[in-house]
């Protein structure tokens, strides 16, 4: 072949692919071989089309009229993406594909336009209501801790009468009045109350009968923390059976096991998909409110959670054993017992112990729809307007959190990293043993404890309330009629695109952040190293917030709607984000900055050819893991005043109308599936 | 002309992985440096182009004097001694057209380097240095894609658009199937007979020492324990340096 043919028929070939992409996206590149790429240009074109003629007929979204027409500016992007997408068809035809950056360019403007308007973002309302912040900022730094009593009225100590105080005390000076632990903080730590005499002190002769003693009644926090404890240790015992099913290696050698394994992996899928808080809308109707209807709620999706990371550490256990066991003849229960069990119990110890911190957190708003705990009472007295006594929760939960998670932590790097072999034929020290036997006892009395305290109630899970029936039928009957499918549509639109600002917004301030919480960067001067201290710290107390509590605060300042709510998934994205981040940079690898500094190179050229390749895909990675995490928390947003589609699911809820309700469910479901899905995939491509 | 005088680390964990240390090597020597891991030989290469501060001592290089040098100054003299390394530190992620390209950074202006610009003249050398190691045809591909030995040789021609005069080598082969040793050392040696360039390298294995090298110096904890012509390492010069139990054993 001559040089000249060559280009002629490539010529014309790329003629060809140019005309392809014209007529339909992505269909020249799918052409070409690159099937990825071409189904992801069409896919987007499809969904930037859907879109801008979406936000253009029902929210007047970039409207603009010529005359008579009426048409959308966004349109103008769009066809610049139709025309990237051809020219990366002639490129690609040529060899050499187009830089992403560019169609990615033409879809932002379109997403970004389409979010700002739907999540009703408005600045204007952050600076003409900056009045309203700051007076919820000063409640919220000044919390109901301390009482004191002037002229025998009670009043709130906050940090400046507490210095003043203590300050008067230290120097001698005469004191305004006596200070005490407020009644606020009693009631979500725990106080001294007379009570009636329970029957088995009355029975041991303790009390007198129908006399009153004084016991310890523990308060809000506490009672969250007992829910977050139980649910905890009824997921785990419940998901090891479920996920032995869900494990296709395991199942894959009984009879019909391959079909069991399908239904148990989809079970999971979809209990997972539903958040916590939505589960706690439907227990409600079973058991009634309170901490129990918690309790049970967190266990629903806490064993779909672990059920499904289970079956898939079962799925990855090293064969090697278990072909041996079973090669002595062992049958398939000796073979889990002998082969699969002591593979994965440090992992699932570990899971667990990861699920404790997550249900701690849940457990912490949980009493929003389903009553108990402290997420109850923030809800109490929000609506009454009482911030400062909200704030004492906050610190409190902040507290509470922050200890679970470093514990959560600590025991899961000591179960996952090796163990010291135990030496053969030693008998345990009697001192070790006496140890144990103390934990063992402490443990059963904290779960005797903390049952009590979560009100688990087993003739309340027997016996359903009456409108229960009535919830699963209408629940399966879903309504697909336009006055439920439009509403829902619009919200679960405007849940998304919050969930993508809030993404966004969290990202580019947590992106400085990251860089000042990575211990390996930050200098050794004092200045960096308490900068570095500062940071960390700002990032773990935001982080053990969830984003519902801080919706409360966000709704005074901008107003009840999505923008509050956005607002508050940015504040934690922010936290997860800078975390996620600077380990990201903890975690690089020293080698090539060592060679890059050998080369001559200044610190700049240094961070831009040896750290900048290393953080980019993580960092792109964890966007996309937070933009899916803030799907699934944008659509409980709304139970709070965020906006979206918890509040079209808790109208309907409200209103016991249970058929729209369910529409709505399998709605979330559908979407948090395909953002899993969708997240995970483009995951996989950037790693 | 490089020269070491009394060179001591002692990092600040107590370790004193550097002591006393002093010699010279000329203009064109292919120096190996020997010892048992964990003797300091790292430290020592790291020491001479200051990716470790070293504690006491100074270290010449063509008279000037490096350990007093200023971050400025240091900046010119690292860009004329390239290193090579055990695990190759090559940016994983990035092409091996970029990881070549990064040899020139310390010449390149800070602004349009940070921005992935050089000039054509780099590209062109980048070529050239690529063709020398033998992986033209491997340009544009990521780094991590490519093979121990290849990547290794990335690392050569990292060196080399440094337009070195001395070659730092890390144990260049130690992380490298044994067959491919030869042909790193080769390339190595190669530099140093053609283009005259200063090698310095830390090796494991005897055999390579006389196979490759001019020169020797050999450390034990810390201290110079030999310095010669490798053919004057006899069996107690050998117990000397890698303690009694040691066993003499041929690679290939």
């Amino acid at each position: 072949m001559t040089p000249s043919k060559q280009t002629l028929s490539a010529a014309s070939n790329s003629f060809l692919f140019i005309i392809l992409s014209l007529l339909i996206p992505g269909l020249g590149q799918f052409w070409l071989k690159r099937f990825g790429r071409g189904a992801l240009i069409f896919l987007s074109a499809l969904i930037l089309g859907l879109l801008v003629n979406w936000s253009l007929v029902h929210q007047n979204i970039g409207k603009v009229t010529f005359g008579h027409l009426a048409t959308s500016w966004l349109w103008l992007p769009f066809i610049l993406f139709w025309i990237w997408n051809v020219l990366d068809a002639r490129a690609l035809a040529a060899g050499s594909p187009l830089r992403v950056s560019g169609g990615l360019v033409f879809a932002a403007i379109i997403l970004y336009v389409v979010a700002w308007n739907v999540a009703d973002v408005r600045m204007d309302r952050l600076i003409a209501r900056f009045g309203d912040a700051r007076t919820v900022a000063t409640n919220l730094l000044n919390p109901d801790m301390i009482t004191i009593t002037i002229n025998g009225q009670d009043g709130i100590c906050a940090w400046n009468c507490l210095y003043t105080y203590l300050g008067d005390k230290l120097a001698g000076k005469p004191v305004p009045g006596p200070i005490r632990l407020s009644d606020n903080l009693l009631t979500i730590v725990g106080q001294i109350k007379s009570v009636p005499a329970p029957k088995w002190e009355i029975g041991l002769g303790l009390a007198a009968p129908a006399g009153r003693v004084n016991t310890f009644a523990a308060g809000t926090m506490l009672e969250t923390i007992a829910m977050g404890l139980m649910a905890t240790i009824f997921s785990t015992i419940l998901a090891i059976p479920i996920s032995f099913f869900a494990a296709r290696n395991i199942m894959s050698h009984l009879p019909g096991g391959t079909a069991i394994y399908y239904v148990a992996r989809g079970i999971l899928n979809v209990v997972r998909a539903v958040d916590t808080i939505v589960w706690g809308l439907i227990v409600i109707v079973w058991v009634g409110l309170g901490a129990f209807a918690g309790v049970i709620a967190l266990t629903i999706h806490s064993v779909a959670a672990l059920g499904k990371l289970f079956s898939e550490e079962i799925e990855h256990i090293d064969p090697g054993p278990v072909e041996a066991v079973s090669a002595t003849g062992a049958n398939l229960l000796q073979t889990i017992r002998y082969a699969v069990f002591p593979q994965i119990v440090p992992s699932f110890l570990a899971y667990s112990l990861l699920r404790w911190d997550i249900n701690m957190r849940s457990a912490t708003v949980i009493g929003f729809v389903a009553g108990g705990g402290i997420g109850f009472f923030v809800v109490e007295t929000v609506r009454m307007g009482g911030y400062q006594q909200y704030a004492t929760a906050l610190w409190a939960v902040a507290i509470v959190i922050i200890v679970v998670d470093y514990i959560s932590e600590k025991w899961r790097e000591s179960i996952l990293k090796d163990q010291p072999p135990v030496e053969a034929g030693r008998k345990r020290a009697f001192h070790s043993r006496l140890r144990l036997a103390f934990y063992v006892i402490l443990g059963v009395l904290a779960f005797v404890y903390c049952w009590n305290l979560s009100a688990i109630s087993l003739r309340d899970l027997f016996s359903p309330g009456s409108n229960f029936g009535r919830l699963i039928k209408d629940f399966v009957s879903i309504d697909l009629s336009s006055n439920v499918l439009q509403p829902t549509i619009q919200q679960m639109l405007v849940t998304i695109f919050q969930a993508l600002l809030a993404t966004t917004l969290g990202a580019l301030v947590a992106l400085p952040f990251g860089f000042l919480a990575a211990k390996n960067l930050t200098g050794t001067s004092p200045l960096s190293v308490w900068l570095y201290y500062i940071s960390r710290a700002v990032l773990n107390v935001l982080r053990s917030i969830e984003a519902l509590l801080y919706v409360v605060i966000f709704i005074f300042w901008v107003g009840i709607g999505p923008f509050a709510g956005m607002l508050a998934l940015a504040v934690t994205s922010f936290a997860l984000i800078g975390k996620l981040f600077s380990e990201a940079i903890e975690n690089i690898d020293t080698g090539p900055i060592e060679a890059i500094n050998a080369t001559g190179a200044d610190r700049l050229q240094m961070i831009v050819y040896a750290i900048l390749p290393q953080i980019t895909p993580p960092f792109i990675s964890y966007l996309l893991y937070q933009w899916d995490i803030n799907v699934r928390m944008a659509t409980i947003i709304g139970f709070a005043g965020g906006g979206g589609i918890g509040l079209t699911l808790t109208t309907y809820f409200g209103s016991l109308q249970y058929h729209k309700a369910g529409t709505v469910v399998a709605f979330i479901v559908i979407v948090v599936a395909v953002m899993d899905f969708a997240s995970a995939k483009l995951r996989q491509v950037l790693i | 002309m490089l020269r070491v005088e009394n060179l001591t680390k002692v990092y600040p964990n107590g370790t004193r992985a550097l002591k006393n240390v002093s010699f010279e090597v000329k203009d064109g020597e292919f120096l190996a440096v020997i010892g048992l891991s964990g003797s300091g030989k790292s430290t020592l290469l790291r020491c001479i182009n200051r990716l470790i501060e070293p504690t006491s001592g100074k270290v010449y290089w063509d008279e000037r004097d490096v350990t007093a040098a200023s971050a400025a100054e240091m900046r010119t003299i690292r860009r004329q001694i390239g290193m090579v390394f055990q695990q190759f530190n090559l940016v994983r992620r990035s092409s091996v057209m970029t990881n070549v390209l990064t040899g020139r950074l310390g010449y390149a202006n800070t602004i349009s380097s940070s921005l992935h610009l050089f000039s054509a003249a780099d590209r062109r050398k980048a070529f050239v240095s690529l063709e020398q190691v033998g992986l033209e045809d491997k340009a544009d591909v990521r780094a991590d894609s490519l093979s121990g030995g290849q990547q290794q040789r990335v690392g050569i021609a990292r060196a080399l658009m440094q337009d070195p005069k001395l070659i730092l080598a890390d144990e260049p082969v130690a992380s490298l199937d044994p067959v491919l040793a030869h042909s790193i050392l080769k390339y190595l040696e190669q530099l140093n007979k053609a283009q005259g360039i200063t090698v310095l390298c830390s090796l494991h294995f005897l055999d390579l020492v006389h196979r490759y090298a001019s020169s020797a110096i050999a450390l034990k904890d810390g201290e110079l324990v030999f310095q010669g012509k490798p053919i004057e390492i006899d069996d107690a010069r050998f117990k000397a340096i890698y303690g009694q139990e040691a066993e003499r054993v041929t690679m290939m």
